[in-house]
Order: structure tokens, then C-alpha cells, then sequence
């Protein structure tokens, strides 16, 4: 018997743990987002609002005038888009609250215990990608009011997007939240980084594309075959718009692009960029997020703050 | 008090009546580890609990904390005595690995606060000055996450768990989401949930403030209830009443540790008959202890702890 053993005391042991990961930890930090995410319910009518917001009032709204986006409606178009805006919102405000916590919650409780914090980043950021993808799938409810017809692998795959674009946009937040003291930050933040995020993602306008409707302009065969060597499908016919040379540029760097070209490829079976770009930075983004996120987490658990 | 009768016995008498052996008792407070404490007194009691040794800490250029030097002792039940601002929450937030001191050292039951924070955190109890729970999860929950997070293995959470609503008086509102809760709910919460896991010693950073009067008197005997079993505690206060009650207590003023003793010894040294602590505060410091407007330095303190000013 031990020293310890033979006083009766039993000091906490670090959480039993592999490879710097410890699964109880993980799953408790992964918990509290949920019961946190379930208990407020002002998170799933801000869900609820936008989704009617964007997809129903703008989507037909708007597609009054647009009629076509490469054949699709102009609803039906935004689909994506509308669900890459509630993983955002998602994301960043699970992100958020570790600003909250540390001034007045459960932070500082979880920096004095010996959990390592690699597994507390990670439970949190788990946490963030499932209620990303939970409030991802509001949209989803909606495609038969706008005519998308979802099959079981086109769902399972939007989930798998919107769990990655989570993961990424919830590590993106935690790294910035590590940096931020106070709430006052937190409007201009949102709004600075969903905003930008969102409007240069093609999320709301094609990069290039034929926008009006079927039959309002026929374009010829050949014409047809030549767009498409320059990558623009013409399916119907309209104007062919391109969007100057900057704004491309801000497109092309944004990382949500390729994850939002990718759920429209899902959802729509509708491209505008290169598949292999979509599948590494949607998949390749995430995990590297996730790696500075945690590093962010650690670094400000030293400072002590 | 409304302890569980079977955290009084010993870890012998738990095995006898046929509870799971020591591990079950000693899982929840220091109570097991009191009740053998006399025989291991002679392995344990010569290393103190908290070593202090010039610890200091800067924010800047301001020295918050200036060469701390003190030990507390096992068993013992320390208090930190002095103004708003005068180092005091630094100091603990040092003690318990949330700061890393700029100079000298300190160790928790005998594991260095900077080179093992590890070991540091397992053998702490922590209450913080400001509630530190997730107001949207409910006690019992709170309390999961803590058994979680020091690792108290699945079988015997349950039980830890129990064991400390009962001893905070809370298994009626287990349930309910602490945000309905009053400060004192929060506070014997926050106790309970730093016991669960056994800490060799318990930091409370001004455990009382901002309690009515009940809730303050409700607090304080429960916390003096642990120190009859023997915890070892470090307490911040600038209460009175609560430092005399203490061991001993170090008076602390900008940063500096002014002084240090038993308060009755302190008191008569500086004081004389019919005074005390404050009469003794006076005299070293020439300030009223009882300052409860936060001074210039105050401000200064929490604004490069805030980031200086790239606060924003």
C-alpha cells in the first residue's frame, strides 16, 4: 500500500488519456455544448428567421426578378448559401462564449483541473461542429417548399460538409475569441467576419454564370460548347455575367467558397469551381483550424486568463 | 452540520461496514485523509502544505506581487488579510497555476507551481472569487463536469456526486439550472465542487463577499466544519471576523507581505489589549483596512491584467 493510499487520500488523477487525448473529457466538454445548445432556444428561432428571411422572402423575392441561375431558381440557388449563414452563426456564437466563460463561467474552473486542455479544445469544437450541423439542417426542411428533392446520400453528405465548415468556423472563432477580453468586440466581430465570409462565397451570386430564364434568350448550340470550355454552363439561356476581377479574386481566397461549392455540388449537383480545390480545403482546412484553435486555447490557459 | 455521517469514520471503519475500501472515502474530502491524518503525521506534517518562497509577479511595469515570502503548514488554515488590489487574488491565482510567477518560487504539497502545474492541479481546491459555473447546466451537471475533468473514475461519480449536493445542502435543487440559484447556492455549490475530488488544500479566494449576512454565516460553517477535519486552507479575505478565526493570518498591503502570525499574537504585538486586527492594519500600514472603493492602483491593476491598453 501506498503513502496516499494508507492515509485514505486519494488525489484526482489527471482523466485517463491517450496519445494527449483523454475520451471523458472530450465527451464532457462535448455535453455541455449540446445541453447549453438545447436550452436555449433563441439559437433555433435565429435559425428558424433567417432560413425564412433569406431563402423564402429573398430566394423568391429576388428570383422574381433573377428567374435562373444557370437553371436552377434563384431559391434554389441560395439553398447552399443559406446554410453555410446558420453554421456561421452557429459556429462563431459557440466560439463566442468562451469570452463569457472566462470573464464569468466555467473557464477558470476547467484551467485550475488537471484535464488537459488539447481535449477541452477538442470537446468544445465538436461541440460547435454537431450544433453547426444541427442548425445547418434547418434549410434542409424547406427544399420542398422551393422544389430541391433530397436523396439520403445527398443529406448525409451536406451533413458532412456542414460538420467540417462547423469545425472550421468553430476553431476560427475559438482563435479569435482567445484574443478578445471583453464583449464589446463582439458585434463588429460578427459582422466582420460572417459578412465578408458569407457575401464573397458565391453564396448569393454566381462567380460567372448565365443568369435570366429559359427561353428568354436561346443560346446555340455552339456558343453553348464554347462557354463551357471557358466553364460556363449554360443550361438555358439569359445574360452571361462574370464579376469583375477584385471581387473573383476575394472569392478565390475565401475559404468558404470551396466549402459552400462543395454543398452545392452535394445538394444541386451544381460546380463552379474545381472539385479537387473544394474537397482539400473543406476537408484540409478544418483539421489545421482545429490545431491552432487548441494552441490558442493552451496558450491563453498559460496566461491565465 | 449536515455532514454524511459515514464521512466522519475512517477509511477502516467504511471497509468494516462493507463500503468499498479507502478509495470510496477518500474520494470526496480531505475528511479520510484528517482521520489518518495523526499517523501520518510524522510522513506528511514535516513538509508544508504551500511553500512561498520571493514569489512576485509583474503586469507590465507594475509589480502587483513583490517577493512573497511564507509557508503554510498541513492541517492549517491560512489567511491572506489586506485591501482590495493589494496582490492577494494574484497571489492565489499564482498558487493555483493560473498565473506563472515573473520571480521566485512556490509549491503546492510539495509539486513546483511552474515546473509541475500538472501535479499542482490535482492535489488543488479552488474557489474563485467570482462564481465559476455554467449557469445554463444544472448543479448536478456542474458537479459531473468537475468529477470529469479530475478524472474520478465512472463507477465512483455517482456517489462523489451525491456526497456533495447532500454536503451543500443542495439535492432539492440538483436539478434545477444554476442561474435560479442565490449567491449562497452558487457559493456552497462552488465548495462542495472543489471537494470532490480531495484536494490536499483548498484555496477559497474571498469566499464570503458578496453574501447577505445568512448566506455568509450559512458559508462559514461549513467551511469551518472543514477545518475541524483538518483541510488545509488558503483563504483571501478583507473580513474581519473571518481572518480572526483563522491560524494565522498574513497581513498583505501593495503587493508586500507586512507581516505574519497567529491573530491574537498579532494583535497584542501591535495593537494591545482591546484592539484588533484592523487596529493592527492601521498600524503597519497606516491605511484602513475596510477600503472598499477601488483606489488608482486598483484600476491600474486590473487594466494591465486586462491587457493594458490594447484592451479593447
Amino acid at each position: 500500500m501506498t503513502a496516499q493510499a494508507a492515509t485514505g487520500r486519494t488525489h484526482a488523477k489527471a482523466p485517463p488519456s491517450w496519445a494527449g487525448i483523454a475520451p471523458s473529457v472530450v465527451w464532457v466538454m462535448w455535453r455541455r455544448e449540446m445541453l447549453r445548445y438545447a436550452r436555449d432556444r433563441s439559437q433555433l428561432f435565429g435559425g428558424l428567421s433567417r432560413t425564412v428571411l433569406w431563402l423564402v422572402i429573398l430566394g423568391f423575392g429576388l428570383g422574381a426578378a433573377l428567374r435562373q441561375i444557370e437553371g436552377y431558381t434563384y431559391a434554389q440557388y441560395i439553398l447552399p448559401g443559406v446554410i453555410v449563414l446558420n453554421v456561421l452563426f452557429a459556429a462563431l456564437q459557440c466560439a463566442i462564449s468562451l469570452v463569457w466563460d472566462r470573464q464569468v463561467g466555467i473557464m477558470r474552473e476547467v484551467l485550475v483541473s488537471p484535464a488537459p486542455m488539447l481535449s477541452v479544445a477538442l470537446g468544445k469544437l465538436l461541440g460547435g461542429a454537431t450544433v453547426s450541423v444541427i442548425q445547418g439542417s434547418i434549410p434542409l426542411l424547406f427544399t420542398p417548399l422551393i422544389g430541391v428533392r433530397l436523396t439520403v446520400w445527398s443529406v448525409l453528405g451536406a451533413w458532412a460538409v456542414m460538420f467540417f465548415l462547423g469545425l472550421f468556423m468553430t476553431a476560427l472563432g475559438v482563435i479569435i475569441a482567445s484574443q478578445l477580453r471583453t464583449f464589446e468586440g463582439f458585434g463588429s466581430i460578427s459582422n466582420g467576419v460572417i459578412q465578408p465570409l458569407y457575401f464573397l462565397s458565391g453564396s448569393i451570386f454566381p462567380l460567372r454564370g448565365v443568369i435570366g430564364g429559359v427561353g428568354f434568350l436561346e443560346i446555340p448550340q455552339h456558343l453553348r460548347e464554347e462557354l463551357r470550355r471557358l466553364g460556363i454552363f449554360a443550361i438555358g439561356g439569359g445574360w452571361v455575367v462574370q464579376l469583375p476581377t477584385w471581387i473573383q479574386v476575394l472569392v478565390y481566397v475565401n475559404p468558404v467558397s470551396y466549402q459552400l461549392d462543395l454543398l452545392r455540388y452535394v445538394l444541386l449537383r451544381f460546380q463552379q469551381l474545381p472539385m479537387a480545390a473544394d474537397l482539400a480545403v473543406t476537408f484540409g482546412a478544418a483539421p489545421v483550424a482545429v490545431v491552432f484553435a487548441a494552441w490558442a486555447m493552451r496558450r491563453m490557459a498559460a496566461n491565465g486568463r | 452540520m449536515s455532514l454524511p455521517p459515514e464521512r466522519g469514520g475512517s477509511p477502516a471503519a467504511s471497509a468494516a461496514a462493507g463500503g468499498p475500501p479507502a478509495v470510496d472515502s477518500g474520494v470526496y474530502t480531505a475528511s479520510a485523509a484528517t482521520s489518518a491524518h495523526g499517523g501520518a503525521a510524522s510522513t506528511f506534517g514535516s513538509q508544508p502544505a504551500v511553500t512561498v518562497e520571493g514569489l512576485g509577479r509583474r503586469f507590465g511595469d507594475l509589480i502587483a506581487v513583490d517577493s512573497l515570502t511564507f509557508s503554510v503548514a498541513q492541517g492549517e488554515f491560512f489567511a491572506l488579510l489586506g485591501p482590495n488590489g493589494a496582490g492577494k487574488t494574484t497571489t492565489i491565482h499564482m498558487l493555483t497555476t493560473l498565473l506563472e510567477p515573473t520571480s521566485g518560487r512556490a509549491s503546492v504539497m510539495g509539486y513546483d507551481v511552474a515546473r509541475e502545474p500538472q501535479r499542482v492541479r490535482q492535489v488543488l481546491g479552488m474557489v474563485f472569487q467570482d462564481p465559476a459555473l455554467d449557469e445554463r447546466l444544472t448543479a448536478r451537471e456542474n458537479l459531473e463536469l468537475h468529477a470529469v475533468l479530475y478524472g474520478i473514475p465512472p463507477r465512483e461519480r455517482r456517489q462523489a456526486i451525491e456526497q456533495a449536493l447532500v454536503w451543500a445542502s443542495l439535492v432539492e435543487a440538483a436539478d434545477r439550472r444554476v442561474r435560479t440559484f442565490s449567491g449562497g447556492m452558487k457559493r456552497r455549490l462552488e465548495l462542495a465542487r472543489a471537494l470532490v475530488h480531495s484536494p490536499g488544500v483548498l484555496f477559497l479566494d474571498e469566499p464570503t463577499l458578496g453574501l447577505d449576512p445568512q448566506g455568509r454565516r450559512h458559508l462559514w460553517e461549513r467551511i469551518d466544519a472543514l477545518r475541524r477535519e483538518g483541510l488545509t486552507v488558503l483563504m483571501t479575505t478583507h473580513n474581519l471576523p473571518e481572518a480572526e478565526a483563522c491560524d494565522r493570518v498574513g497581513i498583505i498591503d501593495a503587493g508586500r507581505l507586512v507581516e505574519i502570525g497567529p491573530p491574537g499574537e498579532l494583535v497584542a504585538k501591535h495593537a494591545g489589549e482591546g484592539g484588533d486586527l484592523e487596529d493592527v492594519f492601521i498600524a503597519l500600514t497606516g491605511k484602513q483596512l475596510r477600503d472598499e472603493e477601488a483606489t488608482a492602483r486598483d484600476l491600474m491593476v486590473s487594466f494591465a491584467k486586462r491587457g493594458g491598453e490594447h484592451t479593447r
